[in-house]
């Protein structure tokens, strides 16, 4: 691993992507990690709407890491158990992009995948009026916040979200979404 | 009752409910872990200044920098309060403070507008805000 480190650092750049974390996520780390997207971005004399755009997706996925993974250390149930996942964020032919992934359980990929195959149908306008729509529904039964995090993203993205499922075992599979601003 | 005054930390905003001059200002960017549990005091604190609350006129100045999807909800249920307490009576004036180049936060305040008819809503950039405020302080003296 020690000499491929450069290797790894140089795939990653040369896919446009300038911070990626890979490992359990909390609250505070996701404050620390926006900060330092935010002052990067602003140095760069990013549009302030943009800059939020981005902050705002790394937060939706930080945060269903943290509610959502099936990755849990040192394990699930366990008190203050800690949740597992990776985030990249780039920037590649004039838009940043955020990447996302965790492991889910395999009897949830179905549901997941029918409700993002859903928002990908959807033009903006169809997408806000969705959002109205369930922001004024009680979160359905397993929503930690209010279900309204995936909406949200596609409505601010410039492109409908891309996802993937890869099987791990007989438990569990490996979510990834991408989401372009 | 007594005023509610809540400092902003990093994930969460200033919350300054000032129940004897009637203005209620929520500032800064919210998006906590566990949004039941910030919230929670916060309504507690407006149902029984509601209750209480006669015919003066009550301002609620929002200037949220950042909010996420948990939040927007959070939102929903507050204005849905404020409404209801306005189709009896009471008097309530929103003010959506936002950033002159924030379109996310013009299209969020646009949307809370058109889903709350019975609630006087207004949008207001914020150097407009400013001024306004200003304004009415110099004509005090």
């Amino acid at each position: 691993m020690l000499n491929e480190l450069y290797d790894f650092k140089k795939d990653l750049n040369n896919r446009g992507v300038f911070f990626c974390f890979s490992g359990p996520v909390s609250q505070d780390l996701l404050v620390e990690i926006g900060t330092i997207l935010r002052k990067k971005m602003e140095f760069e004399e990013t549009h302030n709407a943009i800059v939020l755009r981005v902050f705002s997706m790394v937060v939706e996925m930080a945060q269903n890491i943290i509610h959502y993974s099936a990755e849990r250390c040192p394990r699930e149930g366990y008190k203050d158990e800690l949740s597992v996942g990776i985030i990249a964020v780039g920037y590649d032919n004039g838009h940043y992009f955020v990447l996302c992934g965790n492991r889910v359980f395999n009897n949830n990929v179905e549901n997941i995948r029918n409700k993002l195959i859903h928002l990908q149908k959807m033009d903006k306008e169809q997408l806000k009026k969705h959002y109205k729509e369930q922001r004024k529904k009680e979160p359905s039964k397993g929503s930690m916040g209010a279900g309204l995090g995936f909406i949200d993203m596609a409505k601010k993205a410039a492109k409908p979200i891309e996802f993937d499922f890869k099987p791990v075992d007989e438990k569990f599979s490996f979510f990834s979404t991408k989401i372009v601003i | 009752m007594e005023n509610l005054e809540l400092r902003a930390t990093k994930y969460t905003p200033a919350i300054c409910f000032d129940c004897e001059n009637h203005v209620l200002e929520i500032i800064g960017e919210s998006y906590p872990e566990n949004i039941a549990e910030f919230y929670a005091p916060v309504f507690t604190w407006l149902e029984e200044y509601v209750r209480q609350l006669g015919d003066e006129t009550v301002a609620v100045n929002m200037e949220m920098i950042y909010f996420n999807s948990s939040s927007s909800k959070v939102l929903m249920d507050l204005f849905d309060l404020m409404e209801e307490a306005s189709r009896v009576g009471k008097s309530f004036v929103v003010n959506w403070i936002y950033e002159e180049d924030d379109d996310d936060s013009l299209e969020f305040g646009e949307d809370f507008q058109e889903d709350f008819e019975d609630l006087s809503f207004n949008l207001m950039e914020k150097k407009d805000f400013m001024e306004s405020v200003a304004e009415k302080k110099t004509n005090l003296f």
